[in-house]
């Protein structure tokens, strides 16, 4: 079975076949599927997930924005906890460079976001990235896996916001995510733009994704994954 | 692998474009989430979808032309003639899908000359830079003018014009993700940068 540990790829991550279960399951019983299924902080995740395509509005609006923020908050967390532990400093100058760059990015995102959601913001969920964050090389191809996630996330739903407006951000956020993940690639060695197109996902697919790596948890994580990761 | 090629005198400069654009790009955000439009949207309608999208057609058109010249003409080496075979490709396939979406409505392609752009490699790289990177502001431009079919219609291929605008700005030495929000700008402000390159966007 695949180690999310060593190998965090999205195919990695998707270990299950979440992915490939989701886009069978889309249709008229997502939501039941999701809510099902949900647990903890997953839960709201699902929960912002389950919006009928036909409820578009300024309802739907607030909901899209708010699963973009707590997406926002998953990636800028875990190149915070990536900073915290020296992981980023421990690598050489170009990616120190890259990771700061889209550790900050993302932190501007989660701010733009809780700025422009106000009171309808989310709290901050809890997470526990599975000591990704504490190896060089497990924490760089998890973010290769999130970014080009995020891409597909925000071009599945930059169409599905009301305001025009809303549309014109999601590009500009949709472009900088995109940048991401071609410099990620880079970094890694991979191809910075393997398709013409990059193929968006769903709420749902998303979702699935996000919670076969565990990342979202209900409550703080009491202590570092360190000590039983070395001695275990 | 060349991502470490260019450690060195443009170590500096990226920092400095990162601290100069992460505060322009968040301010800049805000804006655009709050309704400021840098595009100046009018009425959203199928017919001015098309226009948008014969405006992205056109651009595709162009980047198209630009890489396969460059690559006919055989001047590019390493990572850089890659980037002109694989780019040039991926905009060939982008021509052909705005083609087939806007069926008998899509514009003719045009002439392009291309002769000065393509001559050397620095030319080359410094022309590719603009055109992809100001090719992103636009299409973030357009975003609020088209309707959700529009949107959805393009969003596919406008993250990937970002994923090349950051690989030849990694190419040139600069940040490939300069600021934390791509800045929007309009069709004429897209027309003014090209021309400055010494690019001409279609009518």
């Amino acid at each position: 079975m695949p180690d999310p540990h060593r190998d965090p790829t999205l195919e990695h991550i998707d270990a299950d076949g979440a992915i490939g279960e989701a886009l069978d399951g889309i249709g008229p019983t997502r939501a039941g599927f999701l809510r099902t299924t949900a647990l903890g902080s997953a839960a709201l995740l699902a929960g912002l997930a389950d919006v009928a395509p036909a409820a578009r509005g300024p309802k739907q609006d607030t909901a899209i924005l708010n699963y973009a923020l707590v997406f926002e908050h998953l990636q800028a967390g875990f190149y915070t906890e990536a900073e915290s532990l020296g992981t980023i400093k421990s690598m050489d100058a170009e990616r120190e460079l890259w990771a700061r760059t889209l550790g900050a990015h993302e932190r501007a995102h989660v701010k733009i976001l809780k700025e422009v959601l106000g009171r309808r913001a989310v709290a901050r969920p809890f997470f526990d990235y599975r000591g990704v964050t504490e190896d060089p090389d497990g924490f760089t191809r998890t973010a290769v896996a999130m970014e080009d996630l995020t891409v597909a996330l925000l071009a599945g739903q930059a169409p599905r916001v009301s305001k025009p407006e809303l549309r014109s951000a999601f590009f500009s956020l949709l472009t900088v995510e995109a940048r991401h993940a071609a410099w990620a690639r880079r970094i890694v060695g991979a191809e910075p733009v393997a398709e013409a197109f990059d193929e968006p996902k769903t709420l749902a697919e998303v979702d699935r994704v996000v919670r076969s790596t565990r990342f979202l948890v209900s409550r703080p994580r009491r202590e570092s994954r360190r000590s039983p990761r070395f001695t275990g | 692998m060349s991502a470490v090629a260019h450690l060195g005198p443009g170590r500096r400069s990226r920092r400095e474009l990162l601290a100069a654009g992460l505060v322009g790009g968040s301010a800049l955000a805000s804006g655009l989430f709050r309704g400021g439009d840098p595009a100046a949207a009018g009425g959203r309608s199928p017919a001015q979808d098309e226009r948008i999208l014969n405006f992205a057609l056109g651009l595709e058109y162009l980047q198209a032309a630009f890489y396969a010249e460059a690559d006919a003409r055989g001047g590019l080496a390493g990572e850089l003639a890659t980037f002109a075979r694989v780019v040039g490709e991926q905009e060939r396939r982008h021509v052909a899908f705005l083609r087939e979406r806007l069926g008998a409505a899509a514009r003719a392609e045009p002439g392009f000359d291309l002769a000065d752009v393509t001559a050397d490699a620095d030319s080359f790289r410094e022309a590719a830079l603009v055109l992809e990177h100001q090719g992103v502001a636009a299409y973030v431009g357009q975003g609020a003018n088209l309707s959700v079919a529009g949107v959805a219609a393009i969003a596919p291929l406008v993250s990937v014009e970002a994923r090349h605008a950051a690989w030849i700005l990694d190419l040139a030495g600069e940040n490939p993700a300069p600021a934390a929000a791509d800045p929007a700008t309009t069709v004429d402000g897209l027309r003014a940068a090209l021309a400055e390159a010494g690019l001409e966007l279609p009518e």
